[in-house]
């Protein structure tokens, strides 16, 4: 069941007109979650893409943020500008992707969680111990903001207009690809791969492509996450960011387009929010989470859909 | 798909709530430390220290007749998470920062204190901290290009050693001990024979320790955060071990020792601070910190107490909350117990940061730190 069409345009210019208004009235770190919710976003929608709409598991989305936010710190500390980062960033991502998209042909579910899982592992070792590239554990500080047609995103509350930019193409992006021919073959993968195929959708070419366009949506974030944090070392690209990034999808709603923008900011967010109750914020963020899980798979936006459906 | 709207909205409200201003009328010294996560051995012990001073200090009427707030909040030892805490404690207008203790998250946060000219005092000792021209960042103890000398002087003279292997943990406080250290070594002519890198967090040693006994050096230098020190150890204890375990705090401190229980005896090296130094205002403050908390304090303790006493005493010398006088004070000032007899040990920072303040030279015997010699401050 569809919202009227005007009734979804007005939700959407609400939800925008929220996000603009949203900093004003914050202070810098209020600011600095936004525009770290906005990133963590993007890349979870690649994910979502990947996941929720073509049925891949990844572990490795991590690894691409982490591809991109390397791309940029080296080439932005360097004196290049950021868009030559998206461009290398974004290409860069979308071979590797394409290439991890291979074993995805042969394996599924679990297994290709494990083969994702490795490849993360691989690019963190690579981070860590290729030292005359990344520096290693010392990690790569004096990260620039960008200046974009002489507009300095130096400020917080710049830089989160950058941010809301960025995402909002994305989203654009992500919203026509989702409607396109492309985006229907993601769900008749996901559904079923054998039905697919006998349509005549090439199976194969729309895994690969499912793997490259998600992993090139994590480069992208993480071009927007050197900027913002102005430091990266390779702890924040481990494991650890896969299974955040996967939690984001999952707890928004894995499939829907709006989930990751709702499970990034709960992943953002909630914890931040809990800190009020000072030692057992962690603990009340897991048990939310667990308690969605339980109940509700499908997520938030699962939930709300439940939620509806007896009143129809 | 309408309740799919209505749930971004939602998130949007979400985050409209995500900061709230503080009002203060105190003096604002938020502690950003290590609650959670690997660091939160040594956060905890920093903030418990700090409480301690804090409470003392409001108990007899707070600093210039103000008293301390100290709002607390958890990096969990993630550097883009301490990023955004630091930016919290900094939108509330803070006196000073106490923490991280983690070098990573410091290196992260250490700029946007020292743009917003707030004095930041660290447990950090990672060698680069103090050399990147930061104003506004001091150490509560020493950075590893004070305390490695120390312990290679005491490798070459006390027990003639002309071979070692390092053990190190991979993160940049390990690295960076790990890259100090093999300079010193090789500066004495000491052959570095085995070089073997382990995780932060890591369980079983079992396959490193096979490692470094089969390299057969004349001594060990162990270099990992506390919890990773304790394993190793007991590891080294069941394979046998013959060679001296050498180390700093990270293998000599009470936590550890309370870890490994047996097997960290015969344990030695160099520690920049212990509860155990034999100085009865050091003894005292371990004393009041175990009644209070129920656990015997580490280095760590010592550190996020001594910051809250340096504060004080720096502030009463200004007469003022002034904070880029205060940064600008804490260079070149020495601050003796008979002055502010909560420093516990004289201590004196540079035009860097750094501290410079007497060390020990220390063993573990029957499950204790024992001080074996007391080494002075490098400016005397």
């Amino acid at each position: 069941m569809r919202m009227p069409r005007n009734a979804r345009a007005i939700a959407a210019a609400v939800a925008v007109a929220l996000l603009v208004a949203a900093p004003f009235g914050l202070k810098p770190y209020g600011i600095y979650l936004l525009s770290l919710w906005a990133v963590m976003t993007i890349a979870a929608i690649g994910l979502n893409l990947t996941l929720g709409y073509a049925g891949q598991i990844s572990l490795a989305q991590a690894a691409f943020v982490g591809i991109g936010a390397y791309t940029a710190a080296l080439l932005t500390t360097q004196g290049w500008p950021l868009w030559s980062a998206f461009l290398l960033a974004t290409g860069l991502c979308l071979v590797v992707g394409w290439l991890l998209g291979y074993p995805a042909l042969r394996v599924q579910h679990h297994y290709l969680a494990f083969v994702t899982l490795s490849f993360a592992t691989l690019v963190f070792l690579m981070l860590r111990n290729e030292e005359w590239l990344t520096k290693g554990v010392y990690g790569i500080s004096g990260i620039p903001r960008p200046t974009l047609l002489g507009w300095s995103t130096k400020a917080p509350l710049d830089f989160y207009f950058f941010c809301l930019g960025v995402l909002a193409l994305v989203s654009a992006a992500a919203w026509w690809l989702i409607r396109s021919p492309w985006g229907r073959a993601f769900t008749a993968l996901r559904e079923n791969p054998i039905r697919a195929d006998s349509l005549g959708v090439d199976t194969r070419r729309y895994t690969l492509m499912a793997f490259a366009i998600g992993s090139a949506l994590g480069g992208i974030a993480g071009v927007m996450y050197a900027p913002l944090v102005q430091f990266i070392e390779p702890t924040a690209f481990a494991l650890n960011l896969s299974l955040n990034l996967l939690l984001m999808v999952m707890v928004g709603g894995s499939g829907y387009f709006l989930g990751p923008f709702l499970g990034a900011a709960v992943s953002v967010l909630l914890p931040e929010w809990l800190r009020f109750s000072e030692g057992l914020y962690l603990i009340l963020y897991a048990m939310f989470v667990m308690i969605l899980m339980a109940f509700c798979p499908s997520g938030l936006l699962g939930l709300a859909e439940r939620l509806r459906k007896p009143s129809r | 798909m309408k309740a799919e709207w209505i749930g971004a909205v939602a998130g949007g409200m979400l985050a409209l709530c995500a900061a709230s201003a503080q009002a203060q009328q105190t003096v604002n010294m938020p502690i950003v430390i290590e609650l959670s996560g690997a660091g939160a051995v040594s956060g905890t012990n920093f903030r418990d220290g700090a409480v301690i001073a804090i409470d003392e200090i409001n108990a007899k009427g707070g600093i210039l007749g103000r008293r301390i707030s100290a709002p607390q909040s958890d990096t969990q030892s993630n550097p883009g998470v301490s990023r955004a805490q630091v930016q919290k404690a900094i939108d509330g207008n803070p006196y000073v920062i106490l923490g991280p203790v983690f070098s990573g998250s410091v290196k992260v946060n250490m700029v946007l204190a020292q743009q917003a000219e707030v004095p930041q005092f660290t447990g950090a000792e990672a060698a680069d901290i103090t050399q990147m021209g930061n104003d506004y960042i001091f150490r509560t103890s020493f950075g590893q290009q004070m305390s490695m000398p120390k312990i290679a002087n005491y490798i070459r003279d006390r027990l003639k050693a002309k071979s070692v292997a390092i053990l190190w943990v991979n993160n940049d406080f390990g690295k960076g001990g790990r890259d100090t250290f093999s300079k010193e070594m090789a500066a004495r002519n000491i052959k570095v024979i085995a070089d073997v890198s382990t995780e932060s967090g890591q369980v079983d040693f079992a396959a490193d320790v096979v490692k470094i006994k089969g390299a057969n050096a004349d001594a060990i230098f162990v270099y990992t955060n506390e919890e990773e020190s304790a394993r190793f150890l007991r590891e080294a204890r069941k394979q046998g071990v013959k060679a001296p375990l050498i180390g700093e705090t990270t293998l000599l401190g009470q936590k550890v020792i309370e870890l490994a229980g047996e097997a960290a005896n015969g344990a030695k090296g160099h520690v920049g601070l212990t509860v155990d130094a034999p100085i009865p205002a050091v003894q005292a403050f371990r004393d009041k910190f175990q009644k209070r908390f129920n656990y015997l304090p580490d280095h760590n303790g010592i550190k996020g107490y001594t910051a809250v006493y340096a504060v004080k005493h720096a502030t009463e010398k200004i007469g003022s909350f002034d904070r880029k006088l205060l940064a600008k004070t804490m260079k070149g000032l020495t601050i003796k117990p008979e002055q502010e007899p909560g420093i516990l040990m004289e201590a004196t920072w540079d035009a860097k940061g750094d501290i410079d303040r007497i060390s020990f030279l220390a063993e573990v015997v029957d499950g204790k730190q024992k001080i074996v010699t007391i080494l002075p401050k490098l400016g005397k």
